[in-house]
Formats: C-alpha cells, structure tokens, sequence
C-alpha cells in the first residue's frame, strides 16, 4: 500500500517551493496519504492499447 | 409575482405580457430579500441589469427583440470575467480585480439581450471549498441554509433554486456544475468538451475545464447554451462545428432511446443513499414504460476514472497558479491551498501514466456507448450534507460520479429526482455521446414534465 511520511511530504513541497508550517504540514499529510493510493490506481499496468495516449480527443478518431 | 422559467418568460416577453424591467425589479427585490441569507451572490450589479432591463424592454415595445434570452435576468459565476464588474474567483488574490475584456460565453449572453444581475460565489478558483477563510462566506443551499450547496458553481446553484435568477453560467472541471445542480434541485450541463468556449473563465485544469449553463429546467439549459456555444478560434478546444438547435428535440418521445446504466459506479464502487437509488431506478422505469431500452453495463471502476481525473486537475491546476503560491501562499484558503499543494508530490512519469489511462478509458466509453444513446449514473450519493460536516478531503475520499465524464468530454446533466428524507433534492445524471446535447435535453425534458418535481419550489423561495 502506497504511504507518505511527513518528511518525504515535507522534502516534496520544498522541491515545489511551497512554504508550508509544520502545523499545515500536519494538516495537508492525511490529504497525502489518501493521494498516494489515486497515483498507486493510475500506475497500476496499462494495456498496449495506451501507447498512441499523448493527445486528447473528445471523439477518439 | 412566482418564479417563471427561462421559456415561461420568453413567451411573455415575446408577447408584450411581461416587461423586461419589472421582471428585472422583481428579481433585485429577491436578491435583497433572500440573499442575506444564501451568500450567493458576490456582488450585485443593480444598475447595469437595470439599464440592460430596460434596452431589452425597449426592443420589446419595438419589436425587435433578439431572442429567447432577451430580457432574462441572469447572472454568472465569478470566474467568468466581466467587463468593467469586478471578477475574484472567490480569492483574496483577486480581491480588487476588474477585468477590461468580457469572457467570450458573457459576451454571448449579453448580446442576446440577457439582463446580468450580478456575480456569484464560487468555490476560490473554482476549486477550493467551501471555504470559511475567504472575504466572502461560502453560498448556503435554500432548501436548508445549514447544509452545502456542493461547488464550485455553488453561488449558481443556490440562486437559481430559490428564484434570484432564471439561470446562470457554472464551469465544470470535475462536477462543478452538476454538483451544485444536484444538491440544489436544479437542472445543469456540462456539455461535450469543446462546444463552449473558455476563453475569459479563469481556469483550473485545461483539459477538464468545461463552461456550461444552470437553470430550473433541462430546457432553460438548452435556451441558455444556445446563446453560449459556438467556435471561438481563441480557445484551442473549441470545435468548429455547426451549433445544432439545442431545443430540436425536446417534447419528442424517448420511444426506442438506448439507455445504459452503470449500476456499479452507484451500487457498489461508491453506494448513493436509498433515496438516490430510489430515484434512479423510478427514472428508469418511466424510461422504460415510454419505451426506452435499459440495460445495465460495466465500465472501470469509478475510482479509476476518479484517480485520472484528480490527478490531471491538481497538476494542471498547480501548474497555473505556482508562481502565485510560491509568491502569496498566505493569501490563498485552506482548502484550496492545500488540495492543489498535493501536485507537489507527482512525478513527470505519474502524469504521462494518468494521461496513457485516461485514453484507455476515453476509449472504453465510446465502445460502451457504441449502442446506446444514454449512459446513466448518479449525480451526487445523496442529500447534501451540513456545511459544516462537509470533510476537508471530501473530494478525494469516494469517487466522484461526475468526474468520469470530464475526463473523456462526453456531455452529462443532472436533473433532480425527488427528495431524501431530509427534505433535500436528489437526482440523476444523463450522459450522452460527444455533441448528443439535443437528445440529453429531449430525455430530461420528458422526465422532467412527467413528473412533479419542478413544481415544488425551496420553501423559502416560494
């Protein structure tokens, strides 16, 4: 199961240049950690059929 | 005076039994009278729609009125900018903002003659809310001021149910507008991606913005994007494609319309409330017994729609506003700052992998909709909640079932369905095939007058 801890969530958003508190740091990690399984969903195996993926059609032609 | 909808006023005007001021009149005395209490509107622009009011009124007396939407008092969400009238987004950081340039959809609005009665709450940049940190407190729902109207078109939400507008403009990234329409008992589009343009709406996630209309009814929705869609060489999405007659269809039959309902989004990826579910399938019967075909399907899991979408809108939208976070961090909300905070912790690799999975899902939409006309699902999973008890994550917690067509662009209303045991409105979400706007309307229009709910009004509006 995908996990954040307050320290990589902390190295993260200095990466971003995002000047977070640590009490809004408290605040944003259950938010993270509920995040991590979305980006664990959207990187489980994909089809082959994914590979042409790099541009949006409404009408897929 | 009662509420009338778009199309019960129109023929007035057309008429000459109804003037275009008076109606003006009446809806600035309901705003005073009632807004105190919703927090819908921002601002309040009494002397344009007054002035807008009586130009309609005077092409009225000379025949030359423009158009349905001649004369019919509205007013838009405040991210779409206005000329001259101060547009936030909800946000401090726009606090003080004026625009020079109407959004292209206002610009249509105006010049078919509608009457702006002003801006409306948001959730801050269409996103982050409901807020209680902002300058301007979150829009309360008139069927019970203590609870949510969902957002983010949720000043649009509020003030067409209890009667402050006929209809308004809302956006749709994720279910801003068929979320408020759902919790509010109204009617609203998110129409296919592209039709509507977004140049002059202050964006959150390109490539799952989408600008569309809220009303009382389906067919008012079809009145009101009939004067905002078209092609707007300034938007790369935007479809050069003839704009269809949105009304064409309505008062047809559904006779032989080939409905598909994805049980599973409702049932079991996340389980709506019996009243939600009792409204839907009550739908369905009166599809049935028209004459429809309905079938269940199966799609991915809603939460794999969910986690594509989400992921592309807090990176999208991080994308735009970073420069300003990093530069004004303090002056954004809470919520918005930290639910867009959460782009921090993506990779390059995570985006090109939601972007690879939303074309797998694009295209397993298609092929299910192959042989249908309709797809149904829920709006919201039930009545909406307090304000107050509305949970920090709650966009994140349980998918979403709107958030499915943004990210493949299919065209989705909601219309209410009855009513929970709180008293609250629920509903039913139609979604259809690119460009199908003409049979959603003609499908939720039949619904609509078979049934009772349009005729019963907030009590507060009444």
């Amino acid at each position: 199961m995908s996990t954040i801890d307050e320290a990589e969530l902390k190295a993260m958003l200095a990466r971003a240049g995002l000047p977070h508190s640590p009490e809004q740091l408290r605040e944003l990690l259950p938010g993270a950690e509920i995040f991590q399984r979305m980006l664990a969903r959207v990187n489980e195996p994909l089809p082959r059929e994914a590979e042409p993926a790099l541009i949006f059609d409404v009408e897929q032609k | 005076m009662s509420v009338l909808t778009i199309a019960e006023a129109a023929k007035q005007i057309a008429a000459r039994k109804l003037s275009p001021v008076e109606l003006a009149k009446t809806h600035l005395e309901r705003i005073r009278r009632l807004d105190p209490q919703l927090h819908a509107f921002l601002l309040v622009t009494e002397e344009r729609a007054l002035a807008d009011a009586k130009a309609a009124e005077a092409r009225q007396m000379s025949g030359s009125l423009r158009g349905k939407l001649d004369g019919i008092p509205i007013a838009h969400k405040d991210i779409y900018c206005t000329a001259g009238i101060r547009t936030t987004a909800h946000s401090k950081l726009l606090e003080h903002n004026v625009p020079t340039r109407d959004a292209y959809t206002v610009k249509k609005w105006a010049d078919a003659g509608t009457v702006v009665l002003g801006k409306l709450a948001t959730h801050e940049f269409a996103f982050g809310g409901p807020s209680f940190d902002l300058p301007w407190p979150p829009a309360r729902n008139p069927w019970n001021t203590e609870h949510f109207t969902a957002g983010s078109s949720s000043g649009t939400g509020a003030a067409v149910a209890a009667g402050l507008i006929l209809g308004g403009t809302g956006s749709d990234t994720g279910g801003s507008i068929r979320g408020p329409a759902a919790l509010c008992g109204i009617a609203g589009i998110k129409p296919t991606y592209g039709l509507s343009s977004r140049v002059g709406i202050l964006p959150l996630a390109f490539s799952l913005d989408h600008a569309g209309p809220m009303a009382w009814t389906s067919e008012d929705c079809a009145l009101l994007l009939q004067g905002m869609a078209g092609h707007d060489p300034e938007d790369p999405a935007s479809v050069d494609r003839p704009v269809p007659d949105f009304t064409a269809e309505i008062g047809k039959s559904v006779k032989g319309l080939r409905i598909g309902v994805v049980r599973h989004f409702f049932e079991t990826d996340h389980r709506a409330s019996d009243a939600t579910r009792k409204g839907i399938d009550t739908a369905l019967d009166f599809f049935r017994k028209e004459g429809a075909e309905v079938r269940d399907i199966t799609l991915s899991p809603a939460a794999d729609y969910h986690a594509v979408g989400y992921l592309l809108m807090v990176t999208e939208a991080f994308s735009l506003h970073a420069p300003w976070m990093r530069k004004h961090f303090k002056d954004y909300g809470e919520l918005f700052r930290d639910r867009v905070s959460l782009a921090a912790t993506v990779s390059g690799p995570d985006i090109v992998q939601a972007t690879r999975r939303r074309r797998v899902l694009c295209r397993e939409m298609t092929d299910a909709m192959a042989d249908l006309d309709i797809i149904v699902s829920a709006s919201q999973p039930g009545e909406a909640p307090k304000i107050a008890e509305v949970p920090k994550w709650v966009n994140m917690e349980k998918p979403s079932f709107t958030m499915p067509f943004n990210v493949t662009g299919f065209p989705a209303i909601s219309i209410c369905t009855g009513f929970g045991e709180g008293g609250l409105p629920v509903s039913i979400q139609l979604a259809g095939k690119p460009f199908s706007e003409p049979l959603l309307f003609r499908a939720a229009h039949a619904y609509e007058t078979a049934t009772p709910w349009r005729g019963k009004r907030p009590a507060m509006a009444v």
